[in-house]
């Protein structure tokens, strides 16, 4: 019957050194040694067997040892010195000026691993310190040295914030730290992997993280206030856009009341255009009838007129002919009278100067005959008022009363 | 028997087949009988941990190499040595937490390694230590260069072709997870 012995309660536990004798338990111990554990016996002070990935029993403790004490049969002295053999990474604070005078701190991360034949080399320090390392014992014992070799020395030459950030800083770094560290790792039994250096910001860095901040916090705030502005022009452009859409449609709502409004004016228009137009047609026709009866009046009266002017001109022309033919004949008796009183000898000219005056009295009389005496015109009365008025007038010119 | 001991079925001597590598082996490592019974784990801890020193046998010459060329502000080779470091780093922790085989239940329905995976780990190994014996060699011809007349160039050649030949070897040995596990291999690297 045995138990486990952890020999390892905590993930800061480097390494430690158990003495088998101070391991008084009534049931044997035993250890299961992980791949990234090894251990290293150390038996009357000799260094014995170092063991890895393996189950090791009956290290100490139980009723069968205890006898083997009592009687002498076992060693006197039994220590097992246990260790981890994976990486372990060391943070070490430090704080350095560099060249030019500003200061630099942070922490160098200092990646170590112990092999498995190395880990007897960890008596160097139990010698000096308690049977348990930690990683804080750990860097008790090697910040110092640390920070004197690697870390001041390689600050004193870098000149500034920008080279302390380069890659080739921490390379020249991790190169001198393996240089300077080399010698104390590897008595202490630890071999040197990794190292670098993360520093925190400097008094540079803060001003220029807290102008980088203020640019930032002035950016942001005007880009803020842009998409403000960006969106209260959206808004802008859309209330005035609903507005405007509101508008067409309140006008598009009374144009139509509008158009339908004029559209039935404008049928009532058309109606009464329609009737105007049959008015005017039936008024034209009446007045084209009127036209035409009057045009037949007029016509029949110039007929008549024609008839009357043509009669009289053959009236006219009958009683020139006739006049000529009567004047024809007075002139052929006046001639032959002429003749014969020439020829009598009695053509004197008391006789001629007769002859002439009853020719002119002749043509005389024939020119008033020609002539239809016209008969004067009779004065009417007005019934109304009785006064005198024209013949020809057809209304009273005092009293205005027609005939 | 440990539960976590590696443990072969069949295999009780050394085959005929497997010798030579075996002898290969024991010119480094004394004392390797090849995956016999009752030795396995034993053997598979020995070449492992024979392959881990010729690790840090290169590493060790080229931390030599990477102090000196520092200190005279050889920066460039000094890069190169370290890179080679870190790489036999890496090599180291493979083989550190590389897995070993083990023990299974009867009805757990994993098997333990077989006889031909074994002889073809004999034959892994024996390459390995073969590769990293060329390492621990051109590591050495390194630190003779650089402490030699050699130019820069030459030197880090030198410590290019051991990088080289370190990862060779650590993308070699991930193979060795695959014949363990039995499964066959497409093409060996």
């Amino acid at each position: 019957m045995t138990t486990n012995f952890k020999w390892r309660s905590n993930p800061n536990i480097v390494a430690r050194l158990v003495d088998g004798n101070d391991i008084q338990t009534w049931k044997s111990k035993q250890v299961v040694l992980k791949p990234n554990e090894a251990c290293a016996f150390i038996i009357d002070g000799r260094i014995g067997d170092i063991v890895s990935e393996k189950v090791v029993s009956n290290i100490g403790g139980g009723l069968g040892r205890h006898i083997a004490d009592m009687i002498g049969a076992t060693a006197t002295d039994r220590r097992m010195l246990f260790a981890m053999t994976g990486p372990l990474d060391l943070w070490i604070p430090f704080a350095a000026n560099l060249s030019d005078g500003s200061e630099a701190s942070g922490h160098m991360n200092l990646r170590i691993q112990m092999r498995k034949e190395d880990i007897p080399k960890l008596l160097n320090i139990f010698a000096n310190r308690a049977p348990l390392l930690d990683r804080d014992g750990l860097i008790g014992v090697l910040g110092h040295e640390v920070i004197t070799r690697c870390i001041v020395p390689a600050m004193a030459k870098c000149s500034g914030i920008e080279e302390l950030r380069s890659a080739e800083f921490q390379e020249l770094l991790e190169m001198h730290a393996e240089v300077e560290m080399r010698q104390t790792l590897s008595t202490l039994g630890f071999t040197f992997l990794r190292a670098f250096i993360s520093t925190s910001k400097t008094d540079q860095e803060k001003v220029a993280r807290l102008k980088a901040d203020l640019d930032f916090a002035t950016k942001t705030e005007g880009a803020n206030a842009d998409a403000l502005m960006e969106r209260i022009v959206f808004r802008e452009a859309a209330t005035l856009r609903r507005i405007e859409c509101e508008v067409n449609v309140e006008r598009a709502k009374k144009h139509g009341e509008v158009t339908i409004q004029a559209e039935s004016e404008l049928l009532e228009l058309r109606k009464q255009e329609a009737v105007w137009e049959a008015e005017l047609n039936r008024d034209q026709g009446q007045s084209d009838l009127r036209m035409k009866e009057s045009s037949h009046k007029t016509t029949q009266a110039m007929d008549l007129f024609e008839q009357v002017q043509a009669r009289k001109r053959d009236r006219i022309q009958q009683s020139q002919e006739h006049q000529d033919q009567r004047m024809d004949k007075q002139n052929d008796v006046q001639v032959k009278m002429m003749e014969m009183a020439a020829n009598q000898g009695a053509l004197t000219p008391e006789v001629m100067q007769e002859f002439l005056r009853q020719q002119t009295a002749q043509k005389a009389i024939d020119g008033t005959d020609s002539q239809a005496p016209t008969p004067p015109p009779v004065a009417a009365v007005c019934q109304q008022c009785q006064a005198a008025m024209m013949p020809e007038w057809k209304a009273c010119p005092h009293c205005g009363s027609t005939r | 028997m440990a539960p976590y001991q590696f443990r072969m079925v069949n295999m009780v001597g050394t085959p005929l087949d497997v010798l030579p590598y075996v002898r290969g082996i024991q010119m480094v490592l004394s004392g390797y009988e090849g995956y016999t019974k009752g030795r396995r784990r034993d053997a598979d801890l020995a070449i492992r941990e024979e392959l881990k020193r010729c690790g840090t046998r290169v590493r060790n010459h080229l931390l030599n190499v990477h102090d000196s060329a520092f200190r005279e502000k050889k920066i460039d080779i000094s890069k190169s040595a370290k890179a080679c470091c870190n790489t036999i780093d890496l090599l180291i922790e493979d083989i550190d937490k590389s897995p070993t085989g083990m023990n299974h239940a009867f009805f757990s329905g994993q098997r333990s390694a077989s006889v031909s995976v074994l002889k073809k780990l004999i034959k892994h190994d024996h390459d390995v230590i073969e590769m990293m014996t060329k390492a621990v060699n051109i590591s050495n011809s390194v630190e003779h260069a650089f402490s030699s007349d050699k130019t820069d160039d030459e030197v880090k050649s030198l410590i290019r072709q051991c990088e080289q030949m370190i990862t060779s070897s650590r993308g070699y040995y991930g193979a060795r997870t695959t014949v363990l596990d039995g499964l066959r291999q497409k093409k060996k690297v």
